[in-house]
């Protein structure tokens, strides 16, 4: 009897190694559980879906299109710069009555119509994908910003959960909608998109807004220039027999620069923050 | 004559009546603690109608020494206020996020976007374009929150461009 304290105590002392581990392997097993149920609520997470597969491809091959559309038409307009200077250098503005200024403004006019049957050729490819770009963004901005939130909603996504300037900096800058080569948007915005998955929600909605607008001025642009290319084509056909240069030419010429190539005048500038210290936040009890 | 007598005494009484309601003058103090301590009593002793006023007139001495403390003494009168009663807790948030927080409370609404927020659109703008100069008085003015204010300048930036794609797709899918 004596004994079995002592016995017990060896038992325990015997028993410690086997506990320790089962506590160790307890642990391990509480720990990696944690860690699948923060996965799984990370996924869980209400995640807006603004950016479908579809839309990267589309975003990609909008941008391709608009490359090979700026490439062809590089070269053209180039030349219709050339010669539009040397019929302003020639002084032929008010002496179209001139064989040599006749000359000079039937040979702009071929180039134009050189320029807008390419146009013409390469716009149907790029009206589609500009417009399946659209229809998807469209979709998803009306699913998931229009009916799934209310304002207080879109404004707390837009505010992001942590207002640190880490996440501000993250926040795309509104670029506006010219002011860089078609290719080049198109490629800029395929890059924002693909990359957006470390950014937050906040970012995709301001992106996904941005991208619809600009697609669907472009796309209504294109549809207009479509249209407008027929009857184009008809009145130079007619203009080359008098050798006359519009205005709506001139007019045209620089549309199509300015959508290709950029407006660099139109570059918008985003304000600073205006000067003066900052200081530590203060929470109210009253915030909401 | 005895009908007279009490025609004038009700007179009088009325008069004198009138004469001791508060004549709820805002504070007149250009520190903003002492301000508030005269806003207060004024306040519990009968001028809470002016509530409103009471405030502007605060905000307009804190403008005269802002610091980042401002916000606490604001939240902190703005808690009496609702606990004295004067305003419900909604009011008092209304009051403090309206000049100092970032979020707007103007695009407070319990319908979606689509169906609501849509077909007023350019009213929820505008009330925004309101409430963001009552926040650069609030966060800029009074608490030097450049941060905060630049914020809630970009937020407002955003809910533009944001509806204006969304109203466009909701429109879109009618």
């Amino acid at each position: 009897m004596r004994n079995a304290p002592q016995r017990s105590q060896a038992t325990v002392q015997k028993r410690t190694p086997g506990r320790t581990l089962y506590i160790v392997c307890l642990t391990v097993l509480f720990l990696a559980f944690a860690a699948v149920a923060t996965q799984d609520a990370h996924a869980n997470s209400p995640t807006i879906r603004l950016f479908p597969t579809t839309v990267v491809e589309d975003l990609k091959q909008t941008g391709n299109v608009a490359r090979d559309m700026e490439t062809g038409l590089q070269e053209i307009i180039g030349r219709l710069d050339q010669q539009q200077e040397l019929y302003n250098e020639s002084k032929c503005d008010g002496a179209e009555n001139d064989s040599g200024c006749q000359r000079l403004a039937r040979q702009i006019g071929a180039t134009y119509l050189e320029m807008l049957t390419i146009m013409e050729e390469r716009l149907p490819d790029m009206e589609h994908t500009v417009n399946n770009t659209r229809l998807s963004l469209e979709k998803g901005l009306r699913n998931e910003l229009g009916r799934k939130m209310t304002p207080w909603t879109l404004q707390e996504t837009l505010i992001g959960k942590s207002t640190s300037a880490a996440t501000q900096q993250s926040a795309p800058t509104l670029r506006g909608r010219s002011g860089m080569r078609l290719s080049e948007r198109f490629k800029q915005y395929y890059q924002l998109v693909a990359t957006s998955g470390a950014k937050g929600d906040q970012s995709l909605a301001v992106l996904a807004s941005d991208i619809y607008l600009d697609m669907e001025e472009t796309s209504l642009l294109i549809q207009r220039t479509r249209q407008e290319i027929a009857r184009a084509t008809l009145m130079e056909q007619l203009n080359q027999s008098f050798g006359i240069i519009t205005p709506e030419m001139i007019e045209v010429v620089g549309g199509v620069k300015s959508i290709l190539f950029g407006d660099m005048d139109g570059t918008a500038l985003v304000a600073g923050p205006p000067p003066g210290s900052i200081e530590e936040a203060y929470r109210s009890p009253l915030e909401q | 004559m005895r009908t007279k007598l009490i025609i004038f005494l009700a007179a009088t009484f009325l008069a004198s009546c009138a004469s001791n309601a508060p004549e709820c003058v805002g504070p007149q103090s250009k520190n903003l603690s002492s301000a508030i301590d005269q806003a207060q009593i004024s306040l519990i002793n009968g001028c809470h109608a002016h509530f409103d006023r009471y405030y502007d007139s605060l905000l307009g001495i804190a403008e005269g020494d802002p610091k980042p403390e401002n916000k606490r003494v604001f939240s902190e009168f703005l808690v009496w206020s609702s606990d004295k009663g004067l305003l419900s807790n909604r009011q008092a948030q209304n009051y403090y996020n309206r000049y100092f927080n970032v979020k707007f409370m103007s695009l407070k609404g319990d319908y979606n976007n689509c169906s609501h927020t849509c077909p007023n659109k350019q009213k929820f703008l505008f009330d925004m374009e309101r409430e963001l100069s009552d926040k650069e008085r609030g966060l800029l003015r009074v608490s030097l929150d450049n941060e905060g204010y630049y914020r809630a300048d970009q937020l407002y930036q955003e809910v533009e461009l944001v509806l204006e794609a969304t109203c466009t797709a909701c429109a879109a899918g009618r």
